[in-house]
């Protein structure tokens, strides 16, 4: 049997993240993966680091975690990719506009100053390429991309470092409280351990049955698209405020095309199947705002398994039913950029109590409670 | 309306297909990119651009009868249809003038025909080296030929090449052999039963001693292959019987050919590693029939049965796809496929004998060197690809996200197998354990115009139509 | 160096290779034309930036990418020529720059 103080479940960039900061302050740590680390979606997400357009919930943790990421290739001695191209969302029409501002009211209420609005002189500078009809946007200058892969990975070699055991290929089957430990069954052993921290993802709800908490979990597979290599043509990531485009053009000059249309997970088979007419939508949308796309070549498509919460934010939480256990799940298409800071969070949680923010909004029962 | 069965590639297995599905009053519909039915071996067969086609042999002349029967046999064959993605749902899509269409279908026959296999020697990514498959397919498209090339490696099809060659009046500089001696001791064992097939044993020894009577240089056991130049290829060096160069402006290389992998693995079906080819088939049943029961595979796609063995299985496939159509009974299929598979067996016992006797060697297999280039499309080298192993992508998928290898257009289709065999070196396993790239549609470039023109097709537009013609 | 074994050719058409004009049969394939042209470049490779050519002339390799009639990335060896197709060998590599002029 392995012990340690701290078991995690899942290799994505959460598991990944805790475990780095927890073996950083001197904790033994073990993180079980039952395929590979970045297998899933933190190895093959669109790699988008962005504040723009977040829930206001999430707004504190993603703005520290932004900062995390300026140095975070010199804090993990790594190659994670990141660059800070800034981000902007496009408005297509007076409407567009209307509703950027009434966010910018409310961010700029609470204190948030991050999003600019711009007009269409602006946009027409930093998008040169963009369709002449669209009339501004808002810009996020701090944001950018970084390579999932490598990013997740990096994590986990700085973990490895600090003497973390990473276990790939090793599912967890079935997780109890035994006295004081929480014994995890795996086809590749028991493992042992005081305390435990389910980041398993698209499969944290049944890690979760095991600890004890029930959450109404979805998981779907947000579809990607990638081009061959083209010449370069755009620096800022770019999104829309009404319409399913989201692109950007990296560094090796080829461009990832998302946009959030899903298509069919079929999780116990670590499977996803695409839907062609929705992407063949997104190839559409993608030209109408960007002509010189038309005869961008298509290189690879895929998909990824993502959890979703209904509320489409994450369950960063304690165990509401058990003691010693953890929760970093239910992303919802948005938690790369928030892997710095969230294993931070989740490591602050296990060894102080005091994770420095409110996470109120990201209980794991906040779905049992009678919400008034 | 979804179509009864739609068949994906015009080569023998599927042109076969179409034919026997025809006589039982079952009209498929054949897909492929070619512009004319034929597949590779039988490429122009029936419409060639050569003064005289039949020096390229009576096999290939053989071809024009089986183009004729199934342009005559009423499938409709939609020519320049470009499938990128065949589905486990029997969803079909192609790319055809600058647009996709989807199609539905009861039953999917997928006959994606061979690939060559990589052949990662020093310099193999210059200009001016092609495989011995290129040099036949612009001989029998296009008529073209290149003037005092060098061949190298082995196996029947790289042989075939030099002959017709010769029997055109091209000059050859020189057939680079590779076969390791010890293979004919191996293969030794295997011939009393290759022997029930003596004519093609009788071909394939003829066609040896054909390049021999011709007189051009025949290098035997030839090691250490390297491609000499800068920026284009100009020559050969390698050692048989001390060390050797031949200089030239084209080398062709080939040792052996593998099913094309991307889309039986794009579908899911289950492969399993076929130690005698080195290479993954997919698992079928006699009748080609996959893990997925409505979708079959046929022809060298599957596993490598060869142009004679592909028409065979074609010919199988479509008796038990009639079979599940309802169209014939369990007894009917059965006493049809009596005497095609008596003969495919027959086949494969001669196929056993030339797999032995033509093994690649590990050193042709696996790069030797360091610096050789593994993913042409990404510049990958092996000692790239060591590096991302060092930082932990043991599995053919993580190392491709670590380092880009295969990633790029060709779709792992030319460093795919490399990497597999290098990965269960450095593990210390069997390939078989290592596994293989998972494969993702689209099978080819696209441009995001065609993709954004998306037509479901439900019946034949008048376009395809016309292309039967 | 690659030459045709065709004896009469019915019908030609003529495109252009890297601007210079070239007569060739009609129908056969855009890889054919560069071949008998004696401009084996297809493109270049986009990290090295060294010069690749058709390897496996059967749609597999990707190595014969070039610009036709102005669209990137068209397999030479599966396109046949066309009465007036351009064809450009292709070089894009990580560090080409769209052209502002064309906007
Ligand atoms: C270059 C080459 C030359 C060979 N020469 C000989 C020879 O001379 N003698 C011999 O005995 N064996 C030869 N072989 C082996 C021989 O080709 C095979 O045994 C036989 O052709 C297999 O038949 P098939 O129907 O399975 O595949 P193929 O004949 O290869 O037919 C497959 C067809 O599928 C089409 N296709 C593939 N993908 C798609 C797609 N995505 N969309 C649309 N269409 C698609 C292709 O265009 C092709 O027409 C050769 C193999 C190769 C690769
Ligand atoms: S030469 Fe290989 S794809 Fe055209």
């Amino acid at each position: 049997m392995k012990t340690a103080d701290v078991l995690i479940i899942g290799g994505g960039i959460h598991g990944s993240s805790t475990a780095y900061h927890l073996a950083r302050e001197g904790i033994s740590v073990i993180l079980l993966e039952k395929d590979y680390v970045a297998r899933h979606a933190s190895g093959v997400n669109a790699g988008g680091v962005r504040v723009l357009g977040r829930d206001l919930a999430e707004v504190p943790l993603s703005k520290i975690s932004m900062q995390m990421w300026q140095t975070l290739d010199s804090e993990l001695d790594a190659d994670t990719g990141f660059r800070s191209t800034s981000m902007v969302y496009i408005a297509a029409n007076e409407a567009d506009i209307t509703t950027l501002k009434q966010r910018e009211a409310r961010m700029n209420a609470a204190g948030h100053t991050h999003e600019r609005i711009i007009d269409q002189r602006e946009l027409r500078e930093l998008l040169p390429y963009v369709h002449p009809s669209c009339t501004g946007g808002a810009v996020s200058q701090q944001d950018g991309h970084a390579n999932p892969y490598r990013s997740t990975n990096a994590f986990r070699l700085a973990a490895e470092r600090f003497g973390a055991s990473i276990v790939e290929g090793t599912e967890l089957r079935n997780l109890r409280r035994v006295g004081s430990s929480w014994i995890a069954q795996t086809p590749k052993g028991t493992f042992e351990a005081g305390t435990v921290v389910n980041c398993a993802g698209a499969w944290a709800d049944k890690v979760a049955l095991m600890i004890g908490d029930n959450v109404p979990l979805n998981h779907a597979a947000p579809m990607l698209m990638i081009t061959a290599r083209m010449p370069h043509f755009v620096e800022p990531v770019v999104g829309a405020v009404s319409r399913q485009l989201s692109f950007k053009q990296f560094e090796n000059g080829t461009v990832l095309i998302g946009g959030g249309a899903k298509g069919f997970a079929e999780r116990a088979a670590n499977k996803t199947r695409l839907d062609y007419e929705k992407l063949a939508n997104a190839a559409r949308t993608t030209i109408d705002f960007f002509p010189i796309m038309t005869r961008a070549a298509i290189n690879r498509m895929w998909a990824g398994l993502e959890a979703y919460m209904p509320d489409n934010l994450p369950v960063v939480s304690p165990s509401a039913n058990a003691e010693n256990a953890f929760h970093a799940f239910g992303f919802s298409a948005h938690g790369f950029q928030l892997g710095p800071i969230i294993g931070k969070v989740t490591a602050d949680m296990i060894l102080t109590g005091q994770p420095g923010f409110d996470l109120s909004a990201f209980r794991v029962d906040r779905y049992d409670r009678k919400v008034l | 309306m979804a179509f009864d069965c739609v068949i994906v590639g015009a080569g023998p297995a599927g042109m076969s297909a179409a034919v026997t599905l025809a006589e039982h009053g079952v009209r498929s519909l054949v897909l492929d990119r070619g512009a004319k039915a034929g597949g590779q071996i039988y490429r122009y067969a029936a419409s060639s651009p050569l003064p005289d086609p039949s020096k390229l042999g009576p096999d290939y002349m053989s071809g024009a009868a089986l183009i004729n029967a199934f342009e005559a046999c009423g499938a409709d064959h939609v020519a320049g249809a470009d499938v990128w993605h065949v589905g486990d749902d029997g969803r079909i899509l192609y790319s055809i003038d600058g647009e996709t269409r989807q199609i539905e279908t009861r039953e999917v026959l997928v006959c994606p025909g061979a690939i060559e296999r990589p052949m990662p020697i020093p310099g193999w990514t210059l200009p001016g080296v092609m495989t011995a498959g290129a040099a036949q397919v612009m001989l029998k498209t296009d008529a073209i030929v290149a003037e005092n090339a060098v061949f190298a490696g082995s196996g029947p099809l790289l042989y075939l090449v030099v002959a017709q060659y010769l029997r055109l009046g091209v000059k050859v500089a020189g057939l680079v052999d590779t076969t390791p001696r010890r293979n004919f001791l191996q293969a030794a064992s295997a011939a009393p039963a290759a022997l029930r097939s003596a004519s093609l044993l009788h071909k394939g020894i003829s066609l040896l001693s054909e390049i021999r009577r011709a007189g051009i240089p025949v290098y035997r056991q030839s090691v250490q292959l390297k491609l000499l130049g800068q920026t284009r290829v100009s020559g050969l060096s390698f050692y048989s019987n001390g060390l050797q160069q031949i200089e030239a402006d084209t080398v062709f290389l080939h040792h052996g050919v593998i099913p094309n992998p991307n889309m039986t693995r794009a579908l899911g079906l289950d492969h399993v590693w076929n130690e005698d080819q080195l290479a993954w088939h997919v698992k079928t049943d006699l009748y080609g029939q996959s893990s997925i029961p409505y979708i079959a595979v046929a022809g060298d796609g599957g596993a490598i049965v060869g142009g004679d063995g592909a028409h065979i299985e074609g010919r199988l496939a479509a008796l038990n796809i009639l079979m599940r159509l309802e169209r014939i009974s369990p007894e009917t299929r059965d006493r049809l496929s009596r005497s095609p598979v008596g003969e495919l067996r027959r086949l494969s016992q001669f196929r056993r004998f030339i797999d032995r006797l033509y093994r690649p060697s590990d050193a042709l297999r696996l790069p030797q060197d360091e610096d050789t280039p593994v993913c042409r499309c990404e510049d990958q080298s092996v000692a790239d690809l060591r590096a991302g192993f060092q930082l932990g992508a043991r599995d053919p998928n993580a190392l491709k996200s670590r380092t880009r290898c295969g990633m790029g257009p060709c779709q792992g289709r030319q460093c795919g197998p490399i990497v597999s065999d290098l990965l269960a070196n450095w593990r210390g396993e069997h390939v078989s354990d290592v596994g293989y790239y998972r494969m993702r549609s689209p099978q080819r470039l696209l441009s995001l115009e065609e993709l954004s023109r998306f037509k479901t097709v439900s019946s034949l537009q008048p376009r395809a139509r016309e292309a039967s013609r | 160096m690659f030459r045709s074994l065709r004896e009469n050719v019915p019908e030609t058409v003529q495109v252009s290779v890297n601007g210079h004009p070239v007569q060739v049969p009609a129908r056969q394939t855009v890889w054919s034309a560069l071949a008998l042209s004696g401009q084996t470049v297809t493109r270049k490779s986009a990290l090295s930036g060294e010069d690749r050519s058709a390897y496996c002339t059967m749609g597999v390799c990707f190595e014969c990418l070039v610009e036709i009639d102005g669209e990137p990335n068209q397999q030479a060896c599966l396109r046949e020529v066309a009465p007036g197709m351009v064809i450009v060998s292709q070089n894009i590599t990580e560090f080409t720059m769209a052209d502002r002029d064309g906007l």
